[in-house]
């Protein structure tokens, strides 16, 4: 009973492996991930489970550093990291605090303001007296995961399907933001990463008709410094510290003051005179009995509070404005970190330099179908060429068809891991699977020549050894593959590093799968019986 | 119907000086195309957009004729490249960035094209600094892929004269295609790079066949070689065929990616028959006959 199974182990698993991947093909199960708001049938492109990249389905990709300076191996000398930013803002002319950063876990300080020349944050660094021990350009490791989250939060807020985004290191070491919108054009997907959502404090206030609003007390420009969203210290809850701004050019109020005016004119310090005061906006937003300080995001009221009574005191006093600090609480860290990113200039915390040293290309909806298309035809007329070579050598249809069948099998495995881990196909990918042919059917040479090459094969021993030898050259010649493609896996070269994988991988499955059962086909063929 | 019958050299007429002339001569050859290629343009290739940085557009072609008129005087700057591609409807138009003002040419020229009524079917940017990284990027990469693939080779066969041989034949084998290239004006993209790598681990197959065969196993010498060749041209002549075809038809669909590495491939193919059977013939010939005895 188990001796066939014994004796056709090879074939059997080549058999296995077509049928998992006609499962990882077909079945809804492996069914590409659908978007919020998407159906299955929608995400899936076509009758199989495939995804297709950029360039087979229409969309943009767009790679581009992000702008700025970073001195490495700062020590703070104790000093808090708000106050280390503070010190080297104070040295670069005309920019704020808010547009340099400085890290303890890192070591490091930056400037995200794209003015700043390298020799004058170094001139700056040098002024602020922190020992570093080199500056280069880019930004830090916390800051492009800030701006990675950032634009993964607007892909998925403009309900983009299958949009990602990713950080990449080139060569020299420099990191680059890699964004991939598909079915997008170049425009729209630009558009998107620029666009800064508004976050402005408005005054809800109660007067005899009911609630009435002050727009727009604060808004982003207003703002001197944006700290980082915390938890809150006493209850649930986070908050962003913020500083308003205290300097106007002359003849003005600054922000600082105007927020100050605007806050005592609506009653807040009579209101909150004591602790126990609440702002009811939330309960009964038509009809407020106490002054309630609005946050909208986007025209949108995220968050209503009313006033600690200290903090109303001193602005009684006139006092506050001197320093201009406060918090923005939300109810929520999340809400917090959208805040605290949308109060930032451009929403990202350091300039894309998408037209300067970045890339971009896109490719539109019918254009990556016709790909798609014309790359099928291809691959097809390529397996044509390598089955007519191989009838023209042969003229034996039992050595040459099971060729054709098994090189045909190996692409379809492939295929079906394809679908398996979602990876999308691409061109490159696609020359990967023609590679994949050519080098298949190479080593199916090997092993017929070899087996046929001293007459009939009278016994399975014959055949063992003979296959035995074969399979040293394809070894040495798949290894030989493996390791020139390697760099390429690795290496940022754009979309070679999928042509690279599938030719590995294809490499693998012949050399593990498909070669040892041709072998075995070609056994039960020609062994004399 | 013909039969593909792998012809059978005699390789006893010929000394090992004569059979490695001409693949020597052929080598030299291309690398003094290519250095005279560096002395006048400052590039060992044609450098394409990849690598020097620049915009290519893809413009439908909406049947109104004139296309290359229309293209010619929609943009401002003067493109570097028009190339139609009939079997899509398409051209291509490429512009190489000017050194001091890479700054946001794609936006403007979709703007001006758009202007002109020209619908674009495909942008793709790539500015001078990412281009001149990746060029260090794709040199690294196939040094690297050599290097491995040479490391790999003297483990495997573990004497130097075979090793250096098939190490010798693979770089010959990247070099005239590279020549090549030059002279077809194929530019240097990064899918001619992936060609490149596909080559050293292509051509060595045969080349391993052969030094197999007559290493590693009993037999004369000549029939040994006469077996490997029967089995290597096969090979070589059936991907050739797959790459070939490749070529053609991609190069109708205008999908340049998969022509440009059908094409490095056909030719650095052809490069590894000769480099194969008559360098790596000849210098296994001296090995065997002289270089051991002595």
């Amino acid at each position: 009973m188990l001796e066939p199974i014994k004796k056709n182990w090879r074939i059997l698993l080549l058999l296995v492996v077509v049928v998992a991947a006609s499962v990882a093909l077909f079945a809804p199960q492996f069914g590409p991930e659908t978007a919020p708001g998407e159906n299955a049938s929608e995400a899936q492109q076509g009758i199989t489970n495939l995804q297709y990249g950029l360039d087979l389905a229409g969309g943009t990709r767009v790679r581009a550093p992000l702008l700025g300076h970073t001195a490495t191996g700062v020590d703070f000398g104790g000093d808090q990291p708000t106050d280390v930013a503070q010190n080297v803002a104070d040295e670069l002319d005309g920019v704020p605090v808010r547009d340099v950063g400085a890290n303890a876990e890192e070591g490091a300080v930056e400037v995200t303001d794209s003015s700043v020349t390298e020799s004058e944050f170094q001139a700056a660094m040098d002024a602020s007296g922190y020992a570093y021990e080199d500056v280069r350009s880019g930004v830090t490791q916390e800051t492009r995961d800030v701006a990675e989250n950032v634009i993964q939060g607007k892909i998925n807020e403009a309900g983009l399907s299958g949009g990602s985004v990713q950080q990449v290191q080139s060569i020299s070491g420099e990191y680059f933001i890699l964004v991939e919108v598909p079915g997008q054009d170049r425009s729209d997907v630009i558009d998107l990463l620029e666009e800064r959502g508004t976050v402005q404090i408005d005054i809800a206030y109660p007067t005899d008709n009911g609630t009435e609003v002050q727009e727009a007390v604060l808004t982003q420009d207003d703002f001197d410094e944006i700290g980082t969203a915390a938890e809150s210290e006493r209850g649930p809850g986070a908050y962003v510290p913020v500083t308003v701004r205290n300097t106007a050019s002359d003849g003005s109020q600054s922000p600082a003051h105007e927020f100050q005016q605007a806050v005592v004119d609506r009653g807040f310090p009579s209101a909150y005179s004591s602790n126990a005061a609440q702002c009811d906006y939330g309960e009964n937003p038509d009809d407020v009995s106490n002054p309630c300080l609005l946050l909208t995001v986007d025209g949108e009221v995220v968050n209503s509070f009313g006033m600690d009574s200290d903090l109303a005191a001193s602005m009684d006093r006139g006092t506050w404005a001197d320093t201009g600090n406060f918090r923005l609480t939300t109810g929520e860290f999340e809400s917090a970190q959208t805040i605290s990113i949308n109060l930032r200039a451009g929403a990202l915390p350091a300039e894309l330099d998408i037209s300067g040293q970045g890339t971009s290309s896109t490719i539109s909806a019918t254009q990556g179908e016709n790909f798609r298309t014309y790359s099928l035809i291809t691959g097809i007329l390529a397996v044509f060429a390598v089955a007519g070579m191989v009838f023209l050598r042969y003229r034996e249809p039992r050595v040459a068809l099971p060729m054709i069948v098994t090189a045909l099998a190996e692409v379809y495995a492939l295929l079906g891991f394809a679908a398996l881990v979602s990876y999308p196909l691409e061109l490159a990918v696609i020359a990967g699977f023609i590679a994949v042919v050519g080098t298949g059917v190479d080593d199916l040479v090997i092993i017929a020549d070899e087996v046929m090459s001293e007459g009939d094969v009278n016994s399975r021993k014959v055949f063992d050894s003979r296959f035995r030898r074969a399979f040293w050259v394809i070894g040495a010649a798949a290894a030989t593959t493996i390791i020139a493609m390697s760099p390429l896996m690795v290496l940022s070269l754009g979309d070679l590093s999928g042509f690279a994988i599938f030719t590995i991988l294809g490499v693998l499955i012949g050399v593990l799968i498909t070669r040892p059962a041709y072998g075995d086909i070609l056994r039960r063929l020609l062994t004399v019986r | 119907m013909v039969a593909i019958e792998v012809p059978e050299i005699n390789y006893t007429e010929y000394s090992n000086r004569q059979l490695a002339a001409i693949p020597l001569a052929v080598l030299v050859l291309a690398l003094a195309i290519i250095g005279g290629w560096f002395l006048v343009t400052g590039a060992p290739a044609n450098l394409g957009l990849e690598f020097t940085g620049g915009v290519e557009l893809r413009i439908a072609d909406d049947g109104d004729g004139n296309m290359e008129q229309r293209i010619e005087t929609a943009f401002d700057q003067e493109p570097d490249s028009v190339r139609s591609i009939p079997a899509d409807d398409v051209y291509v138009v490429t512009f190489r960035s000017a050194e001091g003002d890479p700054d946001g040419l794609a936006g403007d020229l979709e703007a001006q094209a758009d202007a002109a009524d020209l619908s674009t079917e495909a942008i793709d940017q790539v500015s001078p600094s990412f281009a001149s990284d990746t060029a260090r990027t794709a040199i690294f990469g196939v040094g690297l892929a050599f290097l491995g693939m040479s490391v790999l080779v003297f483990a495997l066969f573990r004497t130097f004269v075979p090793s250096i041989a098939i190490v010798a034949s693979a770089f010959s084998d990247l070099v005239i295609p590279i020549a090549v290239m030059n002279l077809l004006g194929i530019q240097m993209t990064l899918g001619t790079i992936a060609a490149l790598l596909m080559i050293i681990g292509y051509s060595v197959d045969s080349d391993i066949l052969l030094n197999n065969s007559v290493l590693r196993r009993t037999g004369e010498f000549y029939e040994s070689v006469s077996r490997a060749t029967r089995t290597g041209v096969t090979m070589t002549l059936t991907s050739m065929a797959a790459m070939i075809v490749m070529a053609i038809v991609a190069s109708v669909f205008g999908i340049d990616l998969l022509r440009n590495i059908g094409i490095i491939l056909a030719v650095g193919l052809c490069a590894d028959l000769m480099n194969t059977y008559l360098l790596n013939v000849s210098l296994l010939r001296w090995y065997k006959f002289e270089g051991v005895s002595r």
